[in-house]
C-alpha cells in the first residue's frame, strides 16, 4: 500500500478515535450501545471503538445486532465467528412478535390485530391503518418494524443514552450535513439518546484501504462481488466474481446491487427501444 | 404551505395539445384545466430524450456536465433530497428505466416506486397510467386522510405516450376509428418501422401518428383521473400541480422518427403549464423557459433558500425571471442504439433563434423560428445573428465537471 494512503488511512482512524473517547467522557459504558451489522462499516467502527477500550482500558459497551427475518447466513456466521474472536457477547435483537405472525416467511401476509400492543401502536404511530401488510425485505412498514420498533426498545428498556453507528457521509446525500454527534429528541416510544458516528467521515473506499491495512475481518460476500450488504433478497453483487476493492467505487453507485436486478433494467430499456 | 406536484409525461409532444392549438381533441381534461393555469408557450427540455432531459428536470443541471452514462452522478442534487432535508415529505412513482433506483435516482425519497419489480409484456413495457394513479391513490390516501401531515412533493411520470404504440380500440376510435388493426401488426409497425427509424412510407409514418395520438388521448384520461383523486382527497385546492414532459416525439420531420439525439423543436418544446386553483387566472407567458428551472421553482415553492447546485432559476415570482436564452446537450445518437463513438450536439436558444452544433459532423445549424418554425432553412451561413450565437453556444459547451 502506498505511503500516502497509509498516512491518510491512520489520520482518518484517529479523527474517529477522538470522537469514541469523547463519547466515553460524556457517558459511562453501561450507558452506551454499539450496532454492528456485520457488514463492512460496522466491523470497522466496531474495531476502531475496541481499539480505543483496549488501549485506554474501558469495559467495550454492549454490542447488539438486529435479525430482520432476511439475514445472508454468510453473515450470520460472520458475525459469530468474529464475536468469538473478540470475545464479545453479542446480543441478537429480533422482533419476534412479527415473525410469528408471518411464520418466518418473507412473502406471507402479517395481520395487524395479530401483533402485540407494542407493534400494533407502533404501527398507528407511522399512520399504517390497513388491516395487514406483506411481510417484505426493506419495505416501508417492514423496515419500521424489524428495525426501528426492536431498537428504540431496546435503548428504552436497557436506559442506553449512546448508541455507536456506522453511518458514512458519502452513503447518501442525505447524509452531507451530519454530525459526528446527533441528539434524538424523545418521544413516544422512541426514547431520547445521542447516536454517534465515529466514521462518519470514512469513503468507501477509505473503508476498504483501512480494511487492508489493518487486516480487519470482513464478511465473504464483498469478496464475490456484493458492495453493499443489507436483506437478502434485495442485495444483489454489483459486478459477480469482482471483489467490491476492485469495483469502480468512485464511479458506480454503492448501494445499486441492492433492491434492483442490473438486467430487470436492461430489459425494460430494450423492449422501450434503446438498445 | 401548499403541497407541489409535478406530474410528468413522456415522450408528449406540446403540438398534440388543445391546450397549445391541436385541433383534434386529444386532451380535452387538459385543456378544460386552462382557467386555472399559468401557461408557458416557450418552455424547451435541455435534452431530446429522458437521459438527456431529467437531469434538468429534478436535479437542475445539464446531462453531460457529469460524464455520460446511465448512472446518476452522486455529485448532482436531487430536487427530492433537497426537500427531504428540509422536512418535506417526497414521493415518486413512475416507470422509465433510465430513471430508477438501479440507476441511481432513488435518493431523497420517502417513498419511491419505480415499477422495476412488476412484470411488463413488450407491447406495453411499462405500468400504464391507471397503474400509476392506483399507488399514487394508495400512498396520498394514506398519507394524508383524515390527519395532520407535512407538506410533501409528488413525482408521478407516465409513460403512455411513450413507443411502443399499442393503443387500446376505445382509443383508437376516438382518434380514427377507420384505423383497423391488431395489437400484433401495431406491434409489428413498432418493430419493423419504430425502431429501423423507416421514415420511407409517408402513409405508415403518418399512420403511427394517429397511434401515438390515441396514446395522448389515453393519458388526457390518467390525468383526469388523478385530478379526482386529488378532489376526492380533497387536496386540489391545497396543491400547486406543474404539468410538463420530458421531450416530444418525431414523425419524420427531420427524417427520423423516436426521439433521437437532435434538437429540433418536436423534441425540445415543450407544453409547460402550472396549476393553482387561487393563483392561476389563466395568464399566457411568453417567456423562454428551460426545464432546468423547475426544481429551483419547487424550491421557491417551499419556501426555501437558492441551492447552489441547482443552474436554473425560479419560474416564480414572474417578474424576477431573468430574460435569458435556453441550452441544451445530449449524445447525438440516431437510431435505436447509442455507440461509445457518438458524439454530442448542443443547441442554444434565444428568443426566436436556435443554434444547433453537431460535433461528430462538425455542422452548424441555424434556425430563424418565427420564419421557420420547421426547422427546414439553415440560416448559419447567412445570418449576421450566426457569429453571436456560434459564440454563445461555445461558451456554455462543454461543461464537464469531473
Amino acid at each position: 500500500m502506498n505511503e500516502e494512503v497509509e498516512k491518510k488511512c491512520i489520520e482518518l482512524v484517529e479523527k474517529s478515535k477522538e470522537v469514541v473517547r469523547e463519547t466515553f467522557e460524556k457517558f459511562k459504558p453501561l450507558e452506551i450501545a454499539i450496532t454492528w451489522t456485520g457488514g463492512k462499516d460496522s466491523t470497522t467502527n466496531l474495531w476502531i471503538i475496541r481499539q480505543v477500550c483496549l488501549e485506554d482500558n474501558i469495559d467495550l459497551p454492549q454490542v447488539i445486532t438486529i435479525d430482520e427475518g432476511d439475514a445472508f447466513p454468510e453473515i450470520t456466521d460472520f458475525l459469530i465467528k468474529i464475536s468469538k474472536k473478540w470475545n464479545i457477547d453479542l446480543k441478537w435483537l429480533c422482533n419476534f412478535d412479527v415473525l410469528k405472525c408471518c411464520q418466518s416467511h418473507l412473502g406471507n401476509t402479517v395481520k395487524v390485530k395479530d401483533l402485540n400492543e407494542r407493534n400494533q401502536t407502533e404501527l398507528k404511530r407511522i399512520g399504517f391503518k390497513e388491516g395487514s401488510f406483506t411481510f417484505e425485505a426493506e419495505s416501508y412498514t417492514g423496515n419500521h418494524l424489524m428495525k426501528t420498533v426492536v431498537l428504540n426498545q431496546f435503548v428504552e428498556e436497557n436506559n442506553i443514552k449512546a448508541l455507536f453507528m456506522a453511518i458514512r457521509r458519502d452513503e447518501q446525500s442525505a447524509r452531507k450535513s451530519d454530525e459526528y454527534f446527533i441528539k434524538k429528541e424523545g418521544g413516544p416510544l422512541m426514547p431520547e439518546h445521542t447516536r454517534i458516528s465515529p466514521i462518519l467521515h470514512f469513503t468507501e473506499r477509505d473503508i476498504w484501504n483501512n480494511i487492508k491495512l489493518h487486516n480487519i475481518p470482513y464478511c465473504p460476500l464483498y469478496k464475490i462481488g456484493y458492495r453493499s450488504l443489507g436483506a437478502r433478497t434485495t442485495s444483489n453483487p454489483m459486478e459477480i466474481g469482482m471483489p467490491a476493492w476492485e469495483q469502480d467505487i468512485e464511479n458506480t453507485p454503492e448501494r445499486a446491487g441492492r433492491r434492483q436486478d442490473k438486467e430487470k433494467s436492461m430489459d425494460r430499456l430494450r423492449k422501450l427501444g434503446y438498445m | 404551505m401548499k403541497n407541489v406536484i409535478l406530474l410528468t409525461t413522456d415522450a408528449l409532444r406540446k403540438d398534440t395539445l388543445g391546450y397549445y392549438g391541436n385541433k383534434d381533441k386529444l386532451t380535452p381534461f387538459v385543456d378544460s384545466l386552462q382557467d386555472k393555469c399559468i401557461k408557458f408557450t416557450n418552455a424547451q427540455s435541455i435534452g431530446p430524450y429522458t437521459q438527456a432531459s431529467f437531469p434538468g428536470i429534478l436535479t437542475s443541471s445539464y446531462y453531460l456536465e457529469y460524464g455520460r452514462g446511465k448512472n446518476l452522478s452522486p455529485k448532482r442534487t436531487l430536487i427530492s433530497e433537497v426537500l427531504q432535508e428540509s422536512g418535506i415529505t417526497t414521493a415518486g412513482f413512475h416507470s422509465n428505466p433510465y430513471l430508477c433506483d438501479f440507476f441511481g435516482w432513488n435518493r431523497g425519497w420517502d417513498v419511491f416506486y419505480d415499477s422495476m419489480d412488476e412484470d411488463v409484456k413488450s407491447e406495453v413495457p411499462y405500468i400504464k397510467g391507471d397503474g400509476i394513479n392506483k399507488k399514487v391513490g394508495e400512498w396520498l390516501s394514506f398519507y394524508t386522510k383524515g390527519k395532520e401531515y407535512k407538506p410533501f412533493f409528488l413525482w408521478l411520470h407516465y409513460m403512455d405516450v411513450h413507443e411502443p404504440y399499442v393503443p387500446e380500440r376505445k382509443y383508437l376510435d376516438m382518434v380514427d376509428p377507420s384505423i383497423n388493426l391488431t395489437q400484433n401488426e401495431m406491434f409489428n409497425l413498432f418493430k419493423s418501422i419504430v425502431l429501423k427509424r423507416d421514415v420511407s412510407d409517408e402513409r405508415t409514418v403518418k399512420l403511427l401518428k394517429k397511434l401515438y395520438d390515441a396514446h395522448v388521448r389515453e393519458t388526457d384520461d390518467y390525468i383526469k383521473k388523478f385530478f379526482g383523486t386529488l378532489e376526492k382527497l380533497n387536496l386540489l385546492r391545497d396543491s400547486i400541480i406543474i404539468i410538463t414532459s420530458d421531450h416530444g416525439d418525431e414523425f419524420s420531420e427531420h427524417n427520423g422518427l423516436s426521439h433521437d439525439g437532435k434538437m429540433y423543436s418536436e423534441l425540445i418544446d415543450i407544453p409547460f403549464f402550472v396549476y393553482d386553483y387561487d393563483k392561476a387566472k389563466g395568464e399566457v407567458c411568453d417567456t423562454l423557459i428551460s426545464n432546468i428551472d423547475i426544481s429551483p421553482t419547487i424550491v421557491h415553492l417551499f419556501g426555501l433558500g437558492k441551492v447552489k447546485n441547482f443552474e436554473g432559476y425560479s419560474l416564480f415570482p414572474l417578474g424576477d425571471y431573468p430574460k435569458k436564452g435556453c441550452f441544451g446537450e445530449a449524445i447525438g445518437k440516431i437510431g435505436q442504439k447509442e455507440k461509445d463513438t457518438d458524439k454530442p450536439v448542443y443547441f442554444y436558444r434565444e428568443s426566436d433563434f436556435k443554434i444547433i452544433y453537431r460535433e461528430s459532423s462538425n455542422i452548424w445549424e441555424m434556425y430563424n423560428l418565427k420564419k421557420d418554425p420547421k426547422e427546414v432553412n439553415n440560416i448559419i451561413d447567412t445570418s449576421s445573428m450566426a457569429d453571436d450565437m456560434k459564440e454563445k453556444l461555445n461558451s456554455r459547451k462543454p461543461q464537464v465537471k469531473e
